[in-house]
Parts: C-alpha cells; sequence; structure tokens
C-alpha cells in the first residue's frame, strides 16, 4: 500500500546501481488526451511502439455499445474472407508468399471492396466449376453404364439368338408332332397380351450393392432381373465428389407399378440412374457422343481450374499484407473502443500504463501522429498519480526470457518486488546439474542444445511441433543445464559411469604390495586427497554406496541451507526497497537465526566433521541437542565449548518463534491507531486537495484494522516458516535421491548392457548391445532423467527457495504491440 | 594441491571471467552488475560442490574396498 512513485526513490541508494532484471521496470499511469481526427493514426503508431498498455476506460458498456462497434465488424467480415482465401489457396495447393517487397499502401475501404469483389468472383467461379464438374462425372458414369450395361446386353442378345436358333432346330424336328399347335402361335402372334418387360439401370455404391438386391426382390415380390457388374476403378460421385467404389446395374421388371418401386429404391440407395437403348448400335452412338462430351468438358474445366489458380496465386502475392493489415486495423478499432469519447466528441481520452523509460518514445509517437494526420491540436500527455499497483515488466533477451518464463509460470512478481530470477538463471541449471551429473551425458545435451542454438534463426521463423517448441523456447536453459552438468559430472567422475583419473592420480593404494587386504580391510590413503571430485577408486568398490550415500546427503543439506538463506537474504532486499522496518527486524531477523540456529548448525557440524575427521554422530548430536541439551556429549563431542553453543542456539530458535509471531502485528496495529489519531486532527487543506483527499478516502480508505486478521496471517506465516525450515531442508535431500538413481542407472546400463555384450566375444551380440545401450541412455537417462530432474529442480525453486520472499502475485505487462499481434490469433 | 590453493584458483576464475564479461558484453552499470552478479553466483555454486566432496574425502572414516571379483 501507499504511493508508488515516492517508492521508486528507493533505487539507486546505497553504493551498487540498480541490477538488471532484479526489479521489475519503473511504471507511470499516463493519460493521453488525443484529438480525434489523429486518434487513428496516434494508436496505430503507439501499437508500432509497443511500449503502452491501454487501460478500459469503457468496461461498463457491451462490445456492441462502443463507438467502433461497427469498424470491428467490418474487420472480422474482412478477416472471414481472409479466412475463406486461405482455405481456398490451400485447398489448391498454393501458399501464400511471404511479406511481398513492394508494400504497396492500401486504403482499409479500398481493401474492403476488393476483397469483397475477390470473394464474390472466387465464388461463382467455384460454384461454375462446381457444375461443370458435376456434369463431368455424370457423363463418366452414364459412359460406364454405357459400356457396361451394353457388353451385358450384347452378351445375352448374342446368346439368346444361340438359343432361338437352337429352339427352333428343335421345332423343326418336334413341333408339328407334339406340341398344341394353337397355343404356340397364340403367344407369338399377340404381342398385345405379351408381358411388357422394362429395365432401369444406373450405378449403385458397392458396399450397399446386396442391401439394394434384396430390397428389389423383396419388393417386386422377385419378378424382377438384377445384373450387377462391379466398375473396376472408384468412381467419383458427381452429388458428393467422393471416390466410391460402384456397381452398374440393370434392373429387369414387369408392370409399371414395379416401376416406380424400382425408381424409389433407387432414389433411396443413392443409385444414379441413367437411360439405356436396347439397340446396340444407337449404345455405340451414343458411347462416341458422350466420350466426345467428356473431352469436351475436361478442356473446359482445365481452363477454368487455370483460370482459378491464377487468381489464387494473384490472392496470395498479398495476402500476408492484407491479412496484417486487416489484423492491425481490427487491434487498432479494439484499442480506440477502450478510449473514452470527450463530451464535446471533439477528442477522446486514453489511459494505461507505460515505462517511465518509455515517456520520451512515447511522446515522440504522439508528435508524430500529430503532424502526419495535419492535425490542428496537439495531443496532451500527462502522467497521473495513482494508488493502484502497476504491472510487472522486465526487459528481458533471448537468453533471459526462458529463465524468466519459469519464474512466471509460479506466478507474476509484485510490482518491483525482488526477481527470482536473476539467480534463477543460474541455480536453476546448478541445482539440476547436481542431479544430473554425469559428463558423457552433459555432453550429449549440450550438444543436442547447441544444434538449436546453432539453427536459431531458421528456426524461430518455422513452425515447430508442440515438443520440439517448448525444447527450442528453452535452449538456453538447456544449454546452462548442460554444461553444469559437465561441471558436476567432472566433480562425480563419471562419464557414461566411467570414472577417469583425469586429475592427478588416486589418493588410495594397496597397504602392501601383495594387496591381500583390498577386498577385505579396504585400500589406504596413501597421498593427499584427489583434488578434483570424487576419487576413481571408489567406483565399483563395495564401500562405493555407503560412501557416495553420506556425501550427496550430506551435499544436498548444505546447498539447501545455503540456498534458502539465499532466499532470506533476498527478503531483506525486499524489505529494505520497500522501507519496511518492520519486516526486517521482525521477520528476516528472526527467520535467519532460526534457520541457521538449527540448519546452519547442522552444516557447521557437517563441515567441521569432515575437517577433524571426527567419528561424531551427527544424528545423535541433532536429536539430543532438543531432548536433553544439557546433558554432556560425550564422545559426540566435535569441539571445545560445542555444550554452550548448542544451548545458546538452542534458545536463539526458541526466541525466534515468538519474534517473529508477536511483535510485528501488534507495532502494525499501533502504525495505524498514530495514523487514523494525525487524521482527526489534520489541518484543513484547501478544497481542490481535499476533494482530492477523500475520493482516495473512498476509493481504499475502507480498510479498517482488523487485529485478529493480522495476527492469524501472521501466525500462519510463522507456523509455515518453522515448519518449512525442517520440511524444507528434507526437501532437498531429493538432490541425493536422484543424482543416486541417475548414477545406479547409467552403471547398470553400461555393466549390464555393454560389458556384458562386450564379454560373449560375438560382433553380432556386441552390435545388438551397443544399439540397446545407445537407445537406453538416450531414452531413459538423457529424455526421462532430465525431465525429472527438471521438474524436482523446478519444484526446488518454486516452493523451497521462493517462498522465502516471494508474493509473486502481480500482473503481467501487455502493451498493445503490433509485433506480439501476429501469434495469438493463428 | 590444497584447499586454498584451489579455492584461490576458483577466485581467480571468477575474477578472470567477471573481467572477461565485463570487457565482452558491456552494457551499461545496470546490466553489468547483473552479470557481474551471474558470474558471482555461478563460481560459488561451483566452488560449493567443488569444496563439499573435497573435504567429504579430506578424511576418510571409510576406505575404498575393492569388490570380491577384482
Amino acid at each position: 500500500m501507499g504511493d508508488y512513485h515516492s517508492r521508486g526513490g528507493g533505487r539507486g541508494h546505497g553504493c551498487c546501481p540498480p541490477m538488471d532484471l532484479l526489479r521489475s521496470e519503473p511504471m507511470q499511469l499516463v493519460q493521453i488526451i488525443i484529438p480525434i481526427e489523429s486518434a487513428h493514426l496516434t494508436v496505430s503508431y503507439l501499437g508500432d511502439l509497443g511500449l503502452l498498455q491501454f487501460k478500459d476506460l469503457n468496461a461498463d458498456k457491451s462490445p456492441f455499445q462502443r463507438t467502433y462497434a461497427n469498424q470491428i465488424k467490418r474487420c472480422g467480415e474482412m478477416a472471414r474472407k481472409l479466412r475463406f482465401f486461405r482455405e481456398q489457396m490451400t485447398k489448391a495447393g498454393i501458399s501464400p508468399s511471404a511479406m511481398s517487397l513492394t508494400q504497396t499502401h492500401i486504403d482499409l475501404d479500398d481493401l474492403e471492396i476488393k476483397l469483397g469483389e475477390l470473394e464474390a468472383e472466387l465464388i461463382e467461379v467455384n460454384t461454375n466449376s462446381e457444375k461443370l464438374q458435376r456434369t463431368y462425372n455424370e457423363l463418366l458414369e452414364y459412359k460406364l453404364v454405357l459400356q457396361k450395361a451394353g457388353e451385358f446386353f450384347y452378351s445375352v442378345q448374342s446368346s439368346a439368338i444361340a438359343q432361338q436358333r437352337e429352339i427352333e432346330a428343335h421345332q423343326v424336328f418336334d413341333g408339328s408332332l407334339d406340341s398344341p399347335l394353337l397355343l404356340e402361335q397364340e403367344i407369338l402372334a399377340d404381342p398385345s397380351k405379351q408381358v411388357k418387360l422394362g429395365f432401369v439401370s444406373g450405378l449403385v455404391p458397392k458396399e450397399k450393392s446386396m442391401a439394394f438386391e434384396r430390397i428389389l426382390f423383396r419388393a417386386t415380390r422377385g419378378n424382377m432381373y438384377l445384373k450387377q457388374v462391379a466398375v473396376d476403378d472408384p468412381v467419383t460421385d458427381p452429388v458428393s465428389g467422393e471416390k466410391v467404389a460402384k456397381n452398374v446395374f440393370v434392373v429387369f421388371y414387369s408392370g409399371e407399378r414395379a416401376k416406380t418401386k424400382i425408381l424409389k429404391i433407387c432414389e433411396a440407395f443413392g443409385a444414379n440412374r441413367y437411360p439405356l437403348t436396347e439397340d446396340v448400335g444407337k449404345q455405340m452412338q451414343m458411347i462416341d457422343e458422350v466420350s466426345g462430351k467428356i473431352s469436351e468438358l475436361k478442356t473446359t474445366i482445365d481452363i477454368g481450374l487455370i483460370q482459378r489458380d491464377n487468381m489464387l496465386k494473384n490472392i496470395g502475392y498479398q495476402f500476408e499484407q492484407w491479412n496484417q493489415m486487416v489484423r492491425r486495423e481490427k487491434s487498432i478499432y479494439h484499442t480506440l473502443n477502450m478510449l473514452s469519447l470527450d463530451v464535446t466528441k471533439k477528442c477522446v481520452v486514453a489511459e494505461g500504463w507505460s515505462p517511465v523509460f518509455a515517456t520520451n518514445q512515447v511522446q515522440d509517437a504522439l508528435k508524430r501522429a500529430t503532424y502526419d494526420s495535419n492535425s490542428q491540436v496537439g495531443s496532451i500527455f500527462q502522467i497521473l498519480h495513482t494508488k493502484e499497483s502497476p504491472p510487472t515488466y522486465f526487459q528481458t533477451n533471448k537468453f533471459t526470457l526462458a529463465f524468466q518464463e519459469i519464474v512466471d509460470a509460479y506466478g507474476v512478481a509484485k510490482y518491483q518486488e525482488a526477481n527470482p530470477g536473476v539467480y534463477t538463471i543460474i541455480t536453476f541449471p546448478f541445482l539440476f546439474a547436481v542431479m544430473f551429473g554425469d559428463w558423457g551425458h552433459g555432453i550429449c545435451l549440450l550438444l543436442a542444445t547447441l544444434y538449436f542454438i546453432f539453427r536459431e534463426k531458421k528456426l524461430s521463423s518455422q513452425k515447430l511441433g508442440d515438443i520440439t517448441e517448448m525444447t527450442f523456447g528453452g535452449r538456453y536453459v538447456l544449454m546452462m543445464m548442460a554444461m553444469f552438468s559437465i561441471y558436476t559430472g567432472l566433480i562425480y567422475n563419471e562419464f557414461f559411469s566411467v570414472p577417469f583419473e583425469l586429475f592427478g592420480k588416486s589418493a588410495y593404494a594397496c597397504r602392501d604390495p601383495s594387496c591381500r587386504d583390498a577386498t577385505s580391510e579396504g585400500l589406504i590413503k596413501v597421498r593427499s586427497t584427489y583434488p578434483f571430485g570424487v576419487d576413481p577408486k571408489w567406483h565399483g568398490s563395495r564401500s562405493e554406496l555407503p560412501f557416495l550415500n553420506s556425501l550427496k546427503m550430506k551435499l544436498s543439506i548444505l546447498l539447501g541451507v545455503a540456498q534458502m538463506n539465499l532466499g532470506i537474504v533476498l527478503s531483506y532486499f525486499n524489505a529494505k526497497f520497500f522501507r519496511n522496518n518492520l519486516n526486517i527486524w521482525y521477520q528476516f531477523v528472526p527467520q535467519l537465526i532460526f534457520l541457521n540456529s538449527l540448519f546452519g548448525y547442522l552444516s557447521l557440524l557437517i563441515i567441521v566433521k569432515w575437517c577433524t575427521g571426527s567419528k561424531a554422530d551427527l544424528y545423535h548430536v541433532m536429536i539430543y541437542m532438543f531432548l536433553s541439551p544439557t546433558d554432556d556429549l560425550g564422545e559426540n563431542q566435535l569441539f571445545p565449548g560445542q555444550k554452550t553453543l548448542q544451548l545458546v542456539l538452542l534458545l536463539l530458535a526458541l526466541i525466534s518463534v515468538p519474534w517473529m509471531l508477536l511483535p510485528k502485528p501488534i507495532l502494525l496495529k499501533k502504525q495505524h491507531q498514530e495514523r487514523h489519531q494525525g487524521q482527526s486532527y489534520a489541518l484543513l487543506q484547501n478544497t481542490e486537495e481535499s476533494l482530492e483527499l477523500e475520493q482516495d478516502h473512498s476509493s481504499h480508505g475502507h480498510e479498517e484494522f482488523e487485529f485478529s486478521e493480522v495476527f492469524v496471517h501472521q501466525l500462519i506465516h510463522t507456523i509455515e516458516f518453522v515448519l518449512g525450515a525442517v520440511s524444507n531442508t528434507a526437501s532437498y535431500l531429493r538432490l541425493w535421491a536422484l543424482s543416486l538413481a541417475h548414477s545406479e542407472l547409467s552403471s547398470v546400463f553400461y555393466e549390464k548392457v555393454l560389458l556384458l555384450a562386450w564379454g560373449f566375444n560375438n560382433i553380432i551380440i556386441l552390435i545388438v548391445g551397443i544399439i540397446v545401450f545407445i537407445f537406453a541412455t538416450i531414452g531413459v537417462l538423457l529424455v526421462m532423467e532430465t525431465l525429472s530432474a527438471f521438474l524436482h529442480a523446478l519444484r526446488l525453486h518454486w516452493v523451497e527457495f521462493q517462498n522465502k520472499f516471494y508474493e509473486g502475485d502481480g500482473y503481467k505487462f501487455s502493451p498493445f504491440s503490433f509485433a506480439l499481434l501476429g501469434e495469438d490469433e493463428d | 594441491m590444497g584447499f586454498w590453493v584451489t579455492t584461490l584458483i576458483f577466485f581467480l576464475v571468477g575474477v578472470v571471467a567477471a573481467l572477461s564479461v565485463r570487457l565482452c558484453c558491456n552494457g551499461g552499470p545496470s546490466t553489468n552488475l547483473f552479470h557481474f552478479t551471474l558470474v558471482v553466483t555461478a563460481i560459488m555454486c561451483c566452488w560449493m560442490m567443488w569444496a563439499i566432496v573435497y573435504l567429504a574425502q579430506l578424511k576418510p572414516l571409510i576406505v575404498p574396498i575393492l569388490s570380491e571379483g577384482e
């Protein structure tokens, strides 16, 4: 609470200049009064600048009530047309060319007309070509029917003729003897009584053909004859335009009733019917005719397509420019809608947040806009004072951006609060590397990220897949992680789990030349300690695991205590920056004392134990420090005066808990009362100021001081810190667990896969072993382990580190900028 | 090489790194301070890691016991 501008004075005090990225940029609320004739251009220039976040001054109005609702609707319509063009282009396989070099300037109105014309033309061309295509497909089907059915007719006819001849030949012999002459004659002679056979021909989809036949059979009670022939290639259906496997069919029926039934069934089954003549000669003629028509249509369609493609290509040349322009205009009108119209309707008023450093740039943009729009009156730029909390804005570059995003994913920093991002840049990859320490794997990771970094320019313009995109975005984080992994790998002395004697000779050797005791008593330290990292002799020995466990556990605690202390120190800088002495004396100091009198002391004990080589049991020391602090330490004593020190530390820890809890709420209450008293005796101010003051009061003066609320808040905070000190320290043990898991896994892959395959002395088994090893290394160690170590490092930063000082309840600065426009819509 | 010698080497590496960053990427006092902080943090982390591992092996309570196979 309080005035943010006076607080900005906190900067620059002390020894050092302000640090980049530690505090968010100082912001100011600005008011700009723009003459209405230059409003559009002004907003456009400010969008180019991209350093002003407009406030919505018409929040109470619905989108339709706003001044420029109409223009936005027009822009939306144009955007729809452009989307239609894009769809057509992707269908035709034309990609819009990149921004053309010749930036012809078009008016928005002209563009609207042009887009409308183009759309109408394109739709017409499309409908025409669709019609033609349909006719073409129908003709193709017709041709198929003619061919297939014609074949059928021809074969049937020829067999019928043969039969007829046979019958005739038959009749010559015995017809005159047996058969009743009259009957035969009657049938042949009386065609009026003969049942007339009709037929329907067409195409039916193959998968429906069985059902089609069955239904036909039932509907006509078997009084029909169906002949189906499958068409070899799928046929384009004229109605749907899809490729479907079809059968050519011919149905013979008798009677008008059957005909209507059959026609209905055909319709229901989507069977296209085509007329057919019985006469074979006529059929041939028809085929010729249809083929002619088909080729004619084909050329027409091709010409139409070429015309359409040309049109789309022409659109493609300017598409990006238009698209961008429409987007810009739309966003400009959206912004203009946020401005409030003056009563006289001669000017608009804009309010917004802008970084203090951008003041000159904004003013310059305003001047240019006034000049370019030939406005008589210039815009008025003034800074407003407000109690509202400004947005948080960090100026990041491509390197720091990804780290800042890691922090922002947890919560955007409160305005000007210390940004953990500064330390995250180093500590995040470092803690990752503590869990991922293997310089072989580190090199693999580094090579992969270097690929991304060297091809940065090319890749950043491309559209990547989800996962690649994410990896690419975090390439610098990955690079730092890989570099620290190489370092910690050298410390752990692991290269794909194999140790090397890179930094001199091992400190250990056999006790005697025969080396008899090496497997029972162990080696003995003969030289000075291995200078850099873990001694290579440990690897593969029986005591490796106990040693590494003890080392890594203590390492985790030491690193954790150090990082938590850093967090608490940052809370001091926060309190100092915001000039909050209460937080320094009643939060920072007792917290520091509490953490260090318990876990700082533990860290001290660890180091003393290492330096002196004492055999004291640290668990025992720590536990009995609480249970019976006055008891004698006995053999667990590490240094003289330890008991007194422990008593003092224990007392300090006990004192610091109520110290954290009680004074702050009480002092806050006192402060509040003092302020209140002062107010009731304040001098009467002149009218203008008191008016302002009253306004201020109505906005935030309502806060009554609720002591119980403040106290409960402080109680929660204290409990959280006290319990957190224990649980957070324990939480750092994940460093130990994950780094152990990583090294064990990699040694399993190395020994059980690679060395085992090597032992067989068989080239094929060796190759298989190598392949399995490579895949296991990449899949499990490089991908999954990276992910899990990443997540654990993330947690350690978000929870264990940031909860010491970081509030993270700010909101991000989102300026009106054309440069940021492109991504959000696609 | 003892503990203090290596620590001195770390310190010197830090100084060299800070100076070279100052010379290579000079970008105004606030940016330089930022870079300096990064270098100091990195060197501190690396030094702590090394120092912890070094001290843990200074006076060993357990020694490597070779496994039977070797």
